[in-house]
C-alpha cells in the first residue's frame, strides 16, 4: 500500500478546496475538553516573544485538540499596554481569550501610566522564562563586554542600544546595566522597536550599536555568526550556549524575562476554571515541554493566587527601576501629531478660502451646482445605519437582506418580488460561506436556535 | 551556475502531479480571498495552519505561496469592478480600474492586472532565487530614517499625482492623516484623538475605511445623483481584451511596477501598500497623457498590479534568508516554518535546498496557474457590470457590509463604516479626491513610528534626517514632487490648475 499517503494527502486536499472543517479531528478530541474556539492576543508585532509565545500555545492546544480553533492575534505597541487596553475593551466578560503578558508588560503599565493594569484582568499563569542577551553585529569594533561599557561610558549618546518597546525587560536590563556602570540615566540612548523581530533588523542593519532581546530571537544569527553575543543576563553558565554572563565579566547583573498569560475581566467562575483548565493541559503537555525547552525558555509555570501576588511584587520592583514618563516630556516630544494637525487645519482652510474667492470672482455666472436626489440618498444611508444598528439583535441574515431591499428600491427598482428573493438569496449564501467555510462569527439573530453558537 | 541546477532540481519537485494539485488549491483560495474584503491571506493561512500536521511541508508551503501570489490576484478584481478593495495592496487600482470598468474597458483592466501580476510575479521571483542575498544587504541598510523619507515621497508623489489639484490633494491626505493619529499614541499607549470612545481606542481600521471610502461613499454618491446625471455604466465597449494601443502602454509599466514592488517588499517593514503606491505616481508622471488620470489611465493599473505581486515576492527574500518576517502573511509562514521545527534564515538554503527551491519553483507555477484561471474568468467577471443598477449597488453595499464586520466581528465597525461612507461622500460632492485619505491613514501611523526612532537614535535631532545621504536625498525628492506643483502656480497666472476646477 505504497499510495495510501497520497491517498490521505489527496482527501485533504479536497477537504480544503471545499473549506469544510476536517470531520475526522473531532473524534479525536471528543475524550478531552472540548473548548471550541479560542483567540490569543499577542500584544507585539509578529516575530517577537511574545508572539512566538502565543504561536506555540496555538500549535500545542491544537494538537492537544483542547480547542477547536485557535487564533493568534498581534496587537504591537507600547510595551503591550495597546494590546491590553484593547483586549480588555473588546474581550470583557470573554471566557474564550487569552492575552499574553510577561515582565514587558509589567513595566509598561508603569511607565505609561496606564490607565489600565493588572488590577483589569484576570491573572491565569505565568509560564516561561528567557534570559536576555546582548548582541552587536559581527562587523562591529566590541569583542566584548568590556569593550561597549568603554564605548558607553566615553560617549552614552553615540552608543545607541535597539530593543523592544519603551520600558520593556529590554530597556530594564540597558537602564541596569548604565547604573551598574555609573552612566546617568538620562544619557542612555535606547531605541524602542515593536519586538524582537524589528530589532533584530536593525542591529543586522547596524542602525544601532548593540540590540538587546530575549536568547530565543538572536539564536539562530549568533549561530550563524551574523551577531555576536557579548553578554547573557543568566546567573551562570548553565545553558547550551557558550555566552558569557554579565557576573563573569565583573558587572552584578541578572534578569530573567518571564511570560505568562491572563483572561479578560468580569469572568464568570465557570469561565475562569475553564481557562486555568484549557493553560493546566497546555503546561502539563510533553509537546509544550519540548517546544519550551526547543527555544531555550525555562519552564516556570505558576497559577492563580501565587501568581497573583508574583505580579504584584513585580510591578512593585519594576516601578523602582523604570520612572514614569513625565507630563511635560509627554507633551514636547508630539510633533508629528502636531505638524498633521497644523497642516490639516492650515491646509482645508486655504482650500476654503480659495473656493470662496473663486466664487466670488465668478460672480453670478458661476452654475448652481445640481440638485442631489435627496430621497434616494437619505434612503441610502439609512440602509447603511440600519445594518449597524440591528445586525447584533435581528441577525445577518434579515438585516442586510432588508437593507438590500431599501437601496435596491432607492436605485429605481420596482420589482419588489424580485428583489425580496434575490436579497434574501443573496444573503443566506453569504452568511454560509462567512459562517461555515470561512469560520467567520457573524451575528445569527433570529436564526440562533438552529446555528447553535458556542 | 549552481542557482540554476538548483532551481532546475526545484521544478523537479513542485511538477510532480501531487504538488502541482496542491499549487492549484491555494491559488484558488487565494483568489477568493482575496476578491472578498476584509479576510486576507494571513488570516487564511492562520486558519490553515493545521495542515502542517498532515501534510509534509513541501506541498504546505506550495499552497500557502499560491494562497499569497492569488490574494493578490483576487483583490483587483473587486476594486476594478465594483471599486471595492479586496485588499489594502490593491487600493489604488481602484482609481483607474473602476473607471476603465465604467467605460467599458473593465476587461481591459482587469486582463492588464492579470498579466501585469503574471510579469511582475515570474520577475520578481526570478529576482528570489538570483539576488536575495544581495537585496537583503539593501533591505538592512534602511534605517529609519530612511523609512521616514520613503514614506514622505509615497505622499508626496501620490497626493500631487490624484485628483486635478495638489492642494485638495493634500487636505484629503493630511485628513487621512488626521484619522490615523485616533487611537492609543504609539509613544506611551495613551489614548489620544477617541473622544472618551473606548471603541476608538483600536484606531481606525484601514481596511474598514478603505471599503466605506470607496463602496460605500460611491454607492452614496451615484444614489444622490440619480435621475439628474448622464453617466451610465457601460459594461462592454471595444473588444474584451486589450487593445494594441493598450498593450503598449501597459507592459511598461508592469516592468516599472516590478522595479518598485520586488525591493520595497524585502524591506523588513516595507509592506505591499507603499510600493503601489509609489508605482501610481510614478505612472501618472511618466505618462504620454497624464490628463488621462482620474478618468481610467491603464497606466494606473498595469503598475500598481504589478507592484503589488512583486512585493509578495520581495516579502519572501528577508523571510527565507533572515527568517524576518516583512509582511503579515510572511509572518504567517514563518508560524509554518516553525511548526515544522524548520528555522528559516542563512541556513535554511543549505540544510534544506529541495524545500527552498521547490517552493521558489512552485511560485512560478502557481504564476502561471493563475493567469490561466483568471484570464478565461475575465468575460464572466465583466458581466458584473451588466447586472441591472439597483441590485449591483444593493450587493456592493452587502458585501462590503459583510466584510467589515469580518475584520473585528464587531457591530461597531459597521458604524464606523456608516460614518467614513459620508465623510467619503462629502469629498465626492465638493471634489476632494479619496484615495490620499486611505493612504494617509495606512501610511501615517507607520511614518509616526519611524519618526520617533529615526529621532532617537540621531539623539534626539531632527538633523539626523537630513545627514543621511539616503534620506537627505529621498527627502529631496519629496520636496521636488511636492512643492513643484505650488511653484508652477505661483510663477505662471494659473490660479485655477492650483485648487482645480472643482466640482
Amino acid at each position: 500500500m505504497k499510495n495510501y499517503p497520497e491517498f490521505r494527502a489527496a482527501r485533504l486536499l479536497l477537504a480544503v478546496l471545499l473549506f469544510a472543517p476536517s470531520p475526522g479531528s473531532a473524534a479525536v478530541s471528543a475524550q478531552l475538553q472540548e473548548t471550541g474556539d479560542l483567540t490569543i492576543v499577542a500584544p507585539a508585532a509578529p516575530g517577537g516573544g511574545w508572539d512566538q509565545t502565543a504561536r506555540v500555545m496555538q500549535h500545542v492546544l491544537r494538537e492537544l485538540g483542547v480547542a477547536r480553533s485557535v487564533q493568534v492575534v498581534n496587537v504591537p505597541g507600547a510595551a503591550g499596554t495597546i494590546g491590553l487596553a484593547r483586549f480588555v475593551s473588546s474581550e470583557r466578560g470573554r471566557d474564550d481569550a487569552l492575552l499574553v503578558t510577561g515582565l514587558v508588560m509589567v513595566s509598561g503599565v508603569v511607565a505609561n501610566q496606564s490607565p489600565l493594569t493588572f488590577a483589569d484582568v484576570t491573572p491565569i499563569a505565568r509560564l516561561s522564562g528567557e534570559y536576555e542577551v546582548i548582541v552587536v553585529p559581527a562587523t562591529s569594533p566590541f569583542r566584548t563586554l568590556a569593550d561597549l561599557v568603554a564605548a558607553l561610558r566615553a560617549n552614552p549618546r553615540a552608543t545607541s542600544f535597539g530593543g523592544g518597546s519603551a520600558g520593556g525587560t529590554d530597556e530594564i536590563l540597558v537602564r541596569l546595566l548604565a547604573a551598574r556602570v555609573g552612566v546617568a540615566g538620562e544619557d542612555v540612548n535606547y531605541v524602542a522597536y515593536s519586538g524582537g523581530g524589528q530589532a533584530l533588523a536593525a542591529v543586522l542593519g547596524a542602525h544601532v550599536s548593540a540590540a538587546v532581546s530575549g536568547l530565543g530571537e538572536f539564536r539562530t544569527q549568533i549561530e550563524s555568526g551574523e551577531l555576536r553575543a557579548l553578554a547573557i543576563s543568566a546567573p551562570d553558565r548553565a545553558l547550551d550556549i557558550a555566552i558569557p554572563t554579565f557576573h563573569e565579566q565583573g558587572v552584578d547583573l541578572t534578569l530573567l524575562n518571564w511570560r505568562g498569560v491572563v483572561a479578560a475581566p468580569d469572568l464568570s467562575r465557570a469561565g475562569r476554571a475553564k481557562l486555568f483548565g484549557v493553560v493546566r493541559q497546555l503546561s502539563q503537555s510533553p509537546a509544550w515541554k519540548a517546544a519550551l525547552k526547543q527555544r531555550g525558555w525555562a519552564d516556570l509555570y505558576m497559577e492563580g493566587e501565587e501568581f497573583e501576588r508574583f505580579l504584584r511584587s513585580e510591578t512593585a520592583r519594576v516601578a523602582g527601576v523604570i520612572r514614569p514618563r513625565g507630563a511635560a516630556s509627554r507633551t514636547s516630544s508630539a510633533p508629528f501629531a502636531r505638524v498633521v494637525m497644523i497642516g490639516f487645519l492650515g491646509s482645508a482652510s486655504l482650500a476654503f478660502l480659495m473656493w470662496i474667492r473663486s466664487r466670488r470672482a465668478a460672480g453670478s455666472a458661476v452654475v448652481s451646482p445640481t440638485m442631489p436626489n435627496r430621497q434616494a440618498l437619505l434612503a441610502v444611508a439609512s440602509a447603511v445605519l440600519l445594518n449597524a444598528l440591528f445586525i447584533d439583535h435581528v441577525g445577518f441574515v434579515l438585516t442586510s437582506a432588508l437593507s438590500f431591499i431599501i437601496v435596491a428600491r432607492a436605485f429605481g427598482s420596482r420589482r419588489l418580488v424580485r428583489d425580496v428573493g434575490i436579497a434574501v438569496l443573496l444573503a443566506a449564501s453569504v452568511h454560509l460561506t462567512f459562517t461555515r467555510l470561512l469560520g467567520v462569527r457573524l451575528p445569527p439573530g433570529l436564526f440562533s436556535a438552529g446555528a447553535g453558537v458556542r | 551556475m549552481s542557482t540554476w541546477s538548483s532551481l532546475a532540481d526545484g521544478f523537479a519537485v513542485a511538477l510532480t502531479p501531487m504538488h502541482l494539485l496542491w499549487s492549484f488549491a491555494g491559488v484558488c483560495l487565494g483568489t477568493a480571498v482575496g476578491v472578498l474584503p476584509g479576510i486576507g491571506p494571513a488570516l487564511t493561512i492562520a486558519l490553515l495552519l493545521p495542515v502542517t500536521y498532515s501534510v509534509e511541508p513541501t506541498a504546505a508551503f506550495i499552497m500557502f505561496a499560491g494562497i499569497y501570489y492569488g490574494a493578490m490576484y483576487g483583490g483587483s478584481t473587486t476594486s476594478i469592478l465594483l471599486n471595492t478593495p479586496g485588499e489594502s495592496a490593491t487600493i489604488v487600482t481602484a482609481v483607474e480600474g473602476h473607471k476603465m470598468a465604467r467605460a467599458g474597458r473593465g476587461g481591459a483592466a482587469l486582463a492588464t492586472a492579470a498579466i501585469g501580476s503574471f510579469v511582475a510575479g515570474t520577475l520578481a521571483t526570478l529576482g528570489l532565487a538570483l539576488c536575495a542575498p544581495l537585496l537583503v544587504k539593501v533591505a538592512l541598510a534602511m534605517g529609519p530614517a530612511e523609512y521616514f523619507a520613503l514614506i514622505v515621497v509615497a505622499f508626496a508623489a501620490v497626493t500631487t499625482a490624484l485628483g486635478d489639484s495638489p492642494l485638495r490633494g493634500w487636505v484629503s491626505l493630511l485628513l487621512g492623516l488626521v484619522l490615523g493619529l485616533v487611537g492609543l499614541d504609539p509613544r506611551d499607549g495613551q489614548a489620544r484623538m477617541t473622544f472618551g470612545i473606548p471603541y476608538l481606542l483600536d484606531g481606525i481600521d484601514p481596511m474598514i475605511a478603505a471599503v466605506g471610502l470607496f463602496a460605500v461613499g460611491e454607492t452614496l454618491h451615484v444614489a444622490s445623483r440619480l435621475g439628474t446625471d448622464h453617466d451610465e455604466l457601460i459594461p462592454l465597449k471595444g473588444s474584451l481584451w486589450m487593445t494594441r494601443d493598450e498593450w503598449s502602454r501597459s507592459w511598461k509599466p508592469w516592468l516599472r511596477g516590478t522595479a518598485l514592488g520586488f525591493p520595497l517588499g524585502a524591506l523588513p517593514a516595507g509592506g505591499a501598500e507603499l510600493p503601489t503606491f509609489l508605482s501610481y505616481g510614478l505612472e501618472k508622471r511618466l505618462a504620454r497623457r497624464p490628463e488621462e488620470f482620474g478618468h481610467g489611465a491603464i497606466e494606473g493599473v498595469a503598475g500598481p498590479e504589478a507592484a503589488n505581486n512583486a512585493s509578495a515576492a520581495g516579502a519572501l527574500v528577508p523571510l527565507l534568508t533572515l527568517g524576518l518576517p516583512a509582511s503579515a502573511t510572511a509572518a504567517m509562514l514563518l508560524a509554518a516554518f516553525q511548526q515544522y521545527g524548520l528555522r528559516p534564515g542563512p541556513l535554511l538554503f543549505a540544510n534544506e535546498p529541495a524545500l527552498v527551491w521547490g517552493v521558489i519553483a512552485s511560485l512560478f507555477v502557481g504564476n502561471a496557474m493563475l493567469l490561466l484561471l483568471n484570464l478565461p474568468l475575465v468575460g464572466l467577471w465583466v458581466r458584473l457590470l451588466a447586472i441591472p443598477r439597483p441590485l449591483l449597488y444593493a450587493g456592493i453595499l452587502l458585501v462590503s457590509s459583510v466584510g467589515a464586520y469580518s475584520v473585528h466581528g464587531s457591530s461597531a465597525d459597521l458604524l464606523l463604516l456608516f460614518v467614513i461612507g459620508a465623510i467619503g461622500f462629502a469629498q465626492r460632492a465638493a471634489g476632494f479626491p479619496i484615495a490620499p485619505v486611505i493612504i494617509g491613514l495606512l501610511l501615517g501611523p507607520m511614518a509616526e513610528q519611524q519618526l520617533q526612532r529615526a529621532l532617537a537614535v540621531g539623539g534626539d535631532s531632527a538633523t539626523t534626517l537630513f545627514t543621511r545621504p539616503g534620506s537627505a536625498i529621498l527627502l529631496g525628492v519629496a520636496a521636488a514632487l511636492g512643492l513643484w506643483p505650488a511653484f508652477q502656480w505661483l510663477l505662471g497666472p494659473r490660479p485655477k490648475t492650483f485648487l482645480g476646477a472643482g466640482p
